[in-house]
């Protein structure tokens, strides 16, 4: 199957992602860390969006999602433990 | 605070701040972020709630970057309207987190069952404190002697102090969580005088 590009901004850094549909959405998550420099924290520690800010369940298969061919996906790096 | 790192180098990242967010500033609008003023070192983003009808300016958000990155910005929730920072009391939002609470055992309950308690990610000690931000990456977090032991230096280079990413947790906490507005009724009841008497 054809490969597909999502864009991931991942802490406000855009970056394209090139991807197997049949994957799970996780799969894109260490490229696009890669991909922008963001090697510091590993995945887990991230949490993925898509635009209206609802989190997406990385499990899924990325095909499953019926994703727009100009899609924007928001990864940013989660709170943490605050107090 | 005084700029000591070379103006030349904080500068150009906080462009690179401003120009990424205004890349996707019509995604971010769409969520009600609006990017009302940024000059270096200081940034006011209005965060408003659109989910709500008629939709509500929630808070501002005033970040000042002065030697990024060699130190994180500072954030202030603020007054939208004034800039002027929030104290506690007049706080329009805690940014209440849903963190799993202490294990208890109650007959019908499976054991180690956990009630879950909320967790304000702003801290102050009185209500006329100005509150701040506890989360990694905010220069304020950083500076309190309680968090000595977790340096920004740990967390500089995950990007923790990004504009985009701040602005991701405070929406995530203090807007997209409200989900329709608490109006308070206080009936007053009192006698409704007829024609007074002469």
């Amino acid at each position: 199957m054809a490969q597909v590009d999502i864009t991931v901004v991942v802490n406000g850094q855009p970056t394209v992602v090139r991807a197997n549909p049949e994957a799970p959405l996780e799969t894109i998550i260490p490229k696009a860390l890669e991909q922008t420099g963001n090697t510091g924290q590993p995945p887990d520690n991230w949490e993925l969006r898509d635009a209206a800010g609802t989190l997406l369940d990385v499990r899924q298969k990325i095909e499953s999602f019926h994703f727009p061919p100009n899609v924007h996906l928001f990864l940013n790096l989660k709170a943490g433990v605050g107090g | 605070m005084t700029q000591v790192v070379d103006p030349t180098v904080s500068k150009a990242k906080f462009k690179r701040e401003i120009r990424e967010f205004q890349t996707l500033e019509a995604e971010y609008r769409k969520r009600g972020w609006f990017l009302v003023h940024a000059e270096f070192p200081k940034v006011l983003v209005v965060l408003a709630a659109p989910q709500l009808n008629p939709p509500a300016l929630v808070t501002g958000v005033a970040f000042d970057y002065t030697n990024y990155d060699a130190e994180p910005p500072a954030v202030r929730l603020v007054n939208p309207f004034t800039a002027e920072p929030y104290p506690a009391a007049k706080l329009p939002t805690q940014l209440l987190r849903a963190v799993p609470g202490e294990e208890f055992t109650l007959p019908g309950l499976p054991p180690g069952a956990r009630v879950m308690s909320q967790q304000a990610l702003v801290q102050f000690h009185s209500p006329d404190d100005v509150p701040f931000l506890c989360i990694a990456g905010v220069r304020e977090y950083h500076q309190h002697p309680g968090h000595s032991g977790d340096l920004w230096e740990l967390h500089r280079a995950t990007g923790a102090g990004r504009l985009v990413r701040l602005l991701e947790i405070i929406y995530k906490y203090g807007v997209q969580s409200i989900a329709g507005y608490n109006v308070t009724l206080v009936p007053q009841v009192n006698f409704q005088v007829g024609q007074v008497p002469e």
